[in-house]
């Protein structure tokens, strides 16, 4: 009877990954035959072929896995973190409400601040955190990756706790129900797709800010210091390599995520 | 703590004979609700009186902005009165609520998405802290009651709206609650449906002796459930007339089409006012 309707093979499923995989494929062919470099007036310095990114990416394993490590770290780390504080003050705003919604308009134009901005701020401001540069490092970029995915969560979190269907909240008074369990029976099962809905933003964007405040980091590793040391050295083609591991490092953690959310809402519409 | 269920004594059939007593007295009721603009109060409901027996199938009745929601709400401590007594069983509506005696069937089924159709009846259950082994049993006797024995393990979504409401009747009455208040429970189901549950709300009623307060706006439905049927008018809200439906009980569907019955159904019409 029980049908795991999120692994279900449709037309239409099928069609969304499809079209997009046949784009992709067609990308690396004009890509390897130089099309597209004729295309685009590159050369093959600047844009390396297919085939030659791959042999530096496993030419190069363990340190790119290295990089990868540190990266997904303060990536997953943020989010982590991120998402507790997030949903933390979501259940404030909605045990205050009279504040609530203004803290929270105040907490996404926080968000709102360029990364670029926030992380020089914040490796000035750690650098009394350890004596190891590679620990206060780590400790200033998995902050931004953590105010990043703080504003995504609490907004969502808060609407997801607010947002009930009418009568429910009738439906636990008229059984004299503490506000306790109002917040355990009804307002957090509730709020469970609205968790995701910020995770489907915020996955993606700690990958991002992880990327973008290694740039600014004091100590050199992870993946998108990689891209931007390569550059710098003219490496084009290992720059490449790190920009392609990053893509991988997206999807790979975006389908996890939906796999999650598959399994966890099953039951719902 | 909860009594452990005793079925037979709850389901035993209901005897006419015996003198009921009066459970809801309701005396001078008013309720304003205050303009959102700051001007005057809008008086949803102004001077109800009423009294109610206990096993009494009472129908509220009325067009919209009548108030009849509003005195079902009040009824059950939903919504504060702003003046006037309601006496339940001798206690104030809000101590009846924390008794949990009121079992309350809203418009809509509000059934959690994320809990199958026993967890959803189980709910108010683990509210009152009923144990584990009680309440599997009382679930799958409720699921019985409301004829979706195979149904539990579904989920709200993948029902018929009919069979919402029906888990939402039995969620009510899970609790044992003495008094059922029921707001326009059937107003969106197809006729068909509708039929069958009312039908169906009728042989629950015969079995579990409960008091059922039962709000619409469809005459016939109030004439073919009810015991009494308050007609209420709006503008401001209040009692215009209360109609005794003396039909013979059990009422087939059939009963729809008899002279006595028609008889009624007029009669309840014309005691509208201002409508």
């Amino acid at each position: 009877m029980k049908k795991k309707r999120y692994l279900r093979w449709d037309k239409q499923s099928a069609t969304t990954v499809l079209y997009p995989v046949i784009f992709g494929i067609l990308l690396l062919i004009l890509w390897q035959t130089q099309l597209l470099h004729k295309l685009l007036g590159a050369d093959t310095f600047a844009l390396p072929l297919p085939g030659r990114i791959l042999r530096i990416i496993f030419d190069n394993g363990p340190t790119i896995i290295e990089n990868i490590k540190a990266t997904v770290m303060v990536a997953v780390g943020g989010l982590f973190f991120g998402s507790i504080l997030g949903y933390l003050l979501g259940i404030i705003a909605t045990v205050f409400p009279k504040w609530g919604a203004g803290g929270l308009s105040i907490a996404s134009a926080i968000s709102a601040v360029p990364i670029i901005a926030i992380a020089p701020i914040l490796n000035n401001l750690t650098k009394d955190f350890s004596d190891v540069a590679n620990v206060r490092s780590m400790f200033a970029k998995t902050i931004v990756v953590t105010i990043t995915c703080t504003a995504a969560m609490s907004i969502n979190a808060y609407r997801g706790l607010n947002e009930l269907k009418p009568y429910s909240l009738d439906l636990m008074k008229s059984y004299a129900a503490s506000k306790l369990t109002v917040f355990l029976k009804l307002r957090i099962p509730n709020s469970v797709p609205y968790i995701f809905v910020a995770l489907r933003v915020s996955v993606p964007a700690s990958i991002i800010s992880a990327l973008v405040s290694e740039y600014f980091a004091e100590f050199i590793i992870g993946v998108g210091r990689q891209i931007r040391e390569n550059i710098v050295l003219a490496q084009y083609a290992t720059a490449w390599a790190y920009i392609v591991v990053a893509c991988a490092i997206g999807i790979i953690m975006y389908g996890i995520l939906l796999a999650a959310e598959g399994a966890l809402l099953k039951g719902r519409k | 703590m909860v009594n452990v269920v005793n079925f037979e004594e709850e389901f035993k059939e209901r005897d006419a004979s015996l003198p009921r007593e009066t459970e809801i007295i309701i005396e001078n009721l008013s309720v304003n609700f205050p303009d959102k603009d700051g001007g005057e109060p809008i008086v949803a409901l102004s001077n109800v009186n009423l009294e109610i027996k206990q096993g009494e199938f009472i129908s509220l009745l009325g067009p919209s902005g009548c108030g009849k929601t509003t005195l079902l709400r009040t009824i059950a401590d939903l919504q504060e009165k702003s003046s006037g007594t309601i006496s339940v069983r001798g206690l104030s509506p809000r101590e009846i609520r924390l008794q949990k005696k009121y079992g309350i069937v809203f418009q809509s089924p509000v059934l959690y998405e994320w809990r199958s159709v026993r967890r959803n009846v189980c709910m108010p259950m683990e509210l009152l802290g009923m144990p584990k082994k009680d309440r599997t049993k009382r679930v799958t006797k409720m699921l019985e009651l409301v004829g979706l024995m195979e149904f539990g393990e579904k989920y709200p979504h993948e029902l018929s709206g009919g069979m919402q409401q029906r888990v939402n009747i039995a969620r009510a009455l899970a609790i044992r609650p003495e008094i059922l208040l029921m707001d326009e429970p059937f107003s969106a189901l197809d006729e068909f449906t509708k039929e069958k549950l009312h039908e169906d709300l009728l042989r629950i009623w015969q079995r579990t002796n409960k008091t059922i307060l039962f709000v619409t706006h469809n005459i016939q439905e109030a004439v073919f459930l009810s015991d009494r049927v308050v007609v209420l008018s709006p503008h401001p809200g209040r009692v215009s007339a209360i109609v005794d439906i003396d039909l013979p009980r059990p009422r087939p569907i059939q009963m729809k089409e008899t002279q006595e019955f028609n008889a009624l159904v007029s009669k309840v019409r014309n005691s509208f006012e201002g409508v």
